[in-house]
């Protein structure tokens, strides 16, 4: 096969008479794997029907997929970010000090939270961009210094209403009622999380596809050389990459202080493997063989669906995580074993 | 064409390894059931219960054809006490049929607020809670209740912002009272005692504000007061209590009110050879403590206990007892018993399961009990 004849293919693959199979499982094969699930919980659990459970499933997963949109862009520019969890945990002892410790308005803890997220990332940028670190290497020290850092103005402790204070005075503040609803509030049956998570994927997807930022984030994912040749300055997009990955990490741990309701200083914990997980997962929903935000909210869909519906069989706890290292294999077997495409990122560099 | 066969031939592995995959997936639903009954089972062989007879008909809603539904929203099922307090409240729910869902946040608080929304979502007739942040559950537990469900908590401060609901836990305060009192009686009023605690922790505290009452009312004088939560607390506290007892030699008693904190201030004393003079009093007990209050001239000489299984049979008994509209008290308090060295000792207790044999009290069996309910007995 020339290289044309291969493009050409995966442009068109209705355009074959026969079918094959092989492309047939590294495209439909996912989709296929979250609705077998999906009709089996459904017809063999009464409670996994009901509208509220689905509800409060894609409520749970909302954190996991927005860390994941962040993490999914970073990994377009080629890299990785190992913060997400860190800074989400951080997000939520910075709401609790704002609104606790300093008695502030939940608008106040919300602007600050997104600023230090964004200042994080800013500041992996300034690791990896202008100190030249690896990507990885960089966001693995950043994650232990943020996750340190955070307990320092605490001393370890978790914010909650009624705190003392080391002048032996009690915290004046509380969560307010407004910061509550984050989690809480809905539009309809749609509680906000889930709709924030909708739109973030939809303006994620919008700005990788459809606009030349994201094309050139993919090319210099794909070929950083060959962009900066191009006349993509590659330094600005890694940067952009990382405060978008560092603001949605901060998202997502607004949404996770609103649910515990206090600067729980574990909050996160878990955020980080669960989140580049489902960015990993998403390369290869619909055979895409990239990081791509719609594929990133169907991994995590997925996984949400596994867990609520194991859960709800009353497996042991442990079983959970058996669940999400065979649906990640699966997605691995999709994208590296059985695709055509050899390279993780295709897209052309723009000449 | 070689190639092409080779690529053929990957394509083959390929699809074998995703069609492992497919099945090894399938294969953990098929044995679902299995796989519940499995784990049970090897949890089972440390501690069956038996389940008492019964004298009476039970009520509604235990009386239908339909199974009453119940779910358990657990912050960690992970852990000894964890699993034994699962491990005792499965058990009861088993013996009177009753169909449960079990929730594990696995030390998630997040992920505990949203399985509390889909156990409120499934509509069961009752929500067990055990364990959580008092902001992040409270909230939900009233939500709980505004939709009908009846709740029971075990463990967590929800009287004030949740009166609606049970609250249940082990009464610290008669831990703490039980372990003191003998101490008191072993070593008088008039005498120096070290104190080795960690505050912060609920239980700690409420063990803590004993100790206070203790201290301001009798002639004993606290020379010191140590400890500090880490990762390995028996040595990292035995270091500790050896720098005090080194300034403080002259105490007669050391109450370290958590059996991590009574094995690491056991080890101290040993070490600074003190055994004879200066005796150690804890709370809590397992197979390894009872092997350190008994060997040879150990300074432990007392501690006070619950029973996890028991203590999660009988929350779960006042989960029944609300459903049936016959539990009145929004607080529950499980008691503690006391076990001295001396019980241990002259009934030659080896381990948890001898110790169960010889106080029978340990099984709660009649607390928050009723004529016909099948109380489970460890």
């Amino acid at each position: 096969m020339s290289k044309n004849e291969q493009a050409t293919d995966a442009q068109l693959p209705e355009a074959k008479h026969h079918i094959d199979f092989r492309n047939l499982v590294v495209r439909y094969g996912f989709i296929a794997v979250t609705v077998f699930f999906f009709v089996f919980f459904y017809a063999t659990i009464p409670a996994f029907r009901l509208s509220t459970t689905m509800l409060s499933m894609l409520k749970f997963t909302s954190v996991v997929a927005i860390a994941g949109l962040g993490v999914t862009i970073t990994m377009v520019v080629g890299g990785l970010d190992l913060s997400v969890g860190s800074i989400a945990g951080m997000s939520v002892t910075v709401a609790a000090m704002t609104m606790v410790i300093y008695g502030q308005q939940g608008s106040v803890a919300i602007v600050a939270v997104l600023i230090a997220g964004a200042l994080i990332g800013a500041f992996n940028a300034f690791l990896i961009v202008i100190l030249k670190i690896p990507d990885l290497l960089a966001t693995l020290a950043t994650m232990f210094l943020v996750q340190g850092l955070k307990l320092i103005p605490v001393e370890g402790q978790s914010v909650s209403s009624g705190l003392i204070l080391r002048d032996g005075s009690v915290a004046p503040g509380k969560f307010t009622e407004g910061f509550l609803q984050i989690n809480r509030g809905t539009i309809g049956a749609v509680s906000y999380p889930v709709i924030i998570f909708a739109v973030l994927t939809l303006a994620t997807w919008f700005f990788l596809s459809r606009t030349k930022w994201g094309r050139i984030m993919y090319a210099i994912g794909s070929n950083p050389e060959a962009a900066r040749l191009a006349g993509a300055r590659v330094g600005r997009y890694k940067a952009l990459a990382y405060m978008i990955s560092g603001v949605f990490a901060a998202i997502a741990g607004l949404i996770l202080s609103s649910r515990i309701g206090q600067g729980d200083i574990s909050a996160g914990s878990s955020l980080l493997l669960d989140a580049v997980a489902v960015a990993l997962v998403g390369t290869s929903v619909l055979g895409a063989n990239k990081p791509n935000a719609l594929g990133t909210a169907l991994g995590a869909i997925l996984i949400g669906i596994l867990l609520t519906g194991t859960t709800m069989m009353n497996f042991p706890f442990y079983w959970q995580d058996v669940v999400k290292g065979l649906v990640l294999l699966v997605a691995l077997i999709l994208s590296y074993t059985l695709s055509d495409k050899k390279q993780r990122h295709v897209e052309a560099v723009p000449t | 064409m070689t190639s092409l066969q080779g690529a053929s031939k990957k394509k083959g592995v390929a699809l074998l390894a995703i069609l492992l995959a497919f099945a090894l997936l399938a294969a953990s639903c098929s044995q679902d059931s299995d796989t519940t009954e499995d784990t049970t089972a090897t949890t089972v062989a440390a501690d069956t219960g038996t389940a008492e007879e019964t004298t009476a008909p039970a009520p509604a809603p235990f009386n239908g054809t339909e199974p009453v539904k119940i779910a358990v929203v657990q912050n960690s099922g992970a852990g000894d006490y964890f699993q034994q307090w699962t491990n005792g409240a499965k058990q009861q729910a088993d013996a009177l049929g009753i169909e449960y869902t079990w929730y594990d946040a696995q030390a998630d608080n997040a992920k505990q607020a949203t399985d509390m929304e889909t156990a409120i979502g499934t509509g069961v007739a009752g929500i067990v809670v055990d364990h959580g942040q008092t902001d992040t559950m409270c909230p939900l537990i009233n939500d709980a209740l505004e939709a009908g469900i009846f709740v029971v908590i075990y463990d967590i401060a929800i009287q004030e912002c949740a009166p609606g609901a049970v609250q249940t836990q082990q009464s610290d305060a008669s831990l703490a009272d039980l372990t003191l009192g003998q101490m008191y009686e072993d070593i008088g009023g008039d005498e120096n005692v070290g104190y080795v605690n960690i505050l912060g922790i609920a239980p700690l505290d409420r063990r803590h504000v004993v100790w206070e009452e203790y201290t301001a009312e009798s002639p004993w004088a606290q020379q010191f007061f140590v400890g500090e939560f880490t990762n390995s607390v028996a040595t990292d506290n035995a270091q500790l209590v050896d720098a005090a007892l080194k300034a403080n030699p002259d105490i007669r008693a050391i109450f370290a009110p958590y059996d991590e904190l009574t094995k690491g201030t056991v080890s101290a004393i040993n070490d600074n050879g003190l055994s004879e003079t200066v005796w150690a009093y804890g709370i809590d007990i397992s197979n390894a403590d009872i092997e350190v209050m008994t060997a040879e001239g150990s300074p432990w000489k007392a501690t006070a206990t619950t029973d996890p299984n028991a203590i999660g049979a009988a929350v779960m008994r006042t989960m029944i007892l609300e459903l049936a509209g016959q539990q009145v008290d929004r607080l529950v308090d499980f008691p503690g018993v006391l076990v001295t060295q001396d019980f241990l000792v002259s009934n030659e207790i080896k381990n948890m399961v001898d110790l169960r044999a010889a106080m029978p009290e340990l099984n709660l069996s009649a607390v928050q009990s009723a004529d016909w309910i099948p109380s489970i007995e460890f």
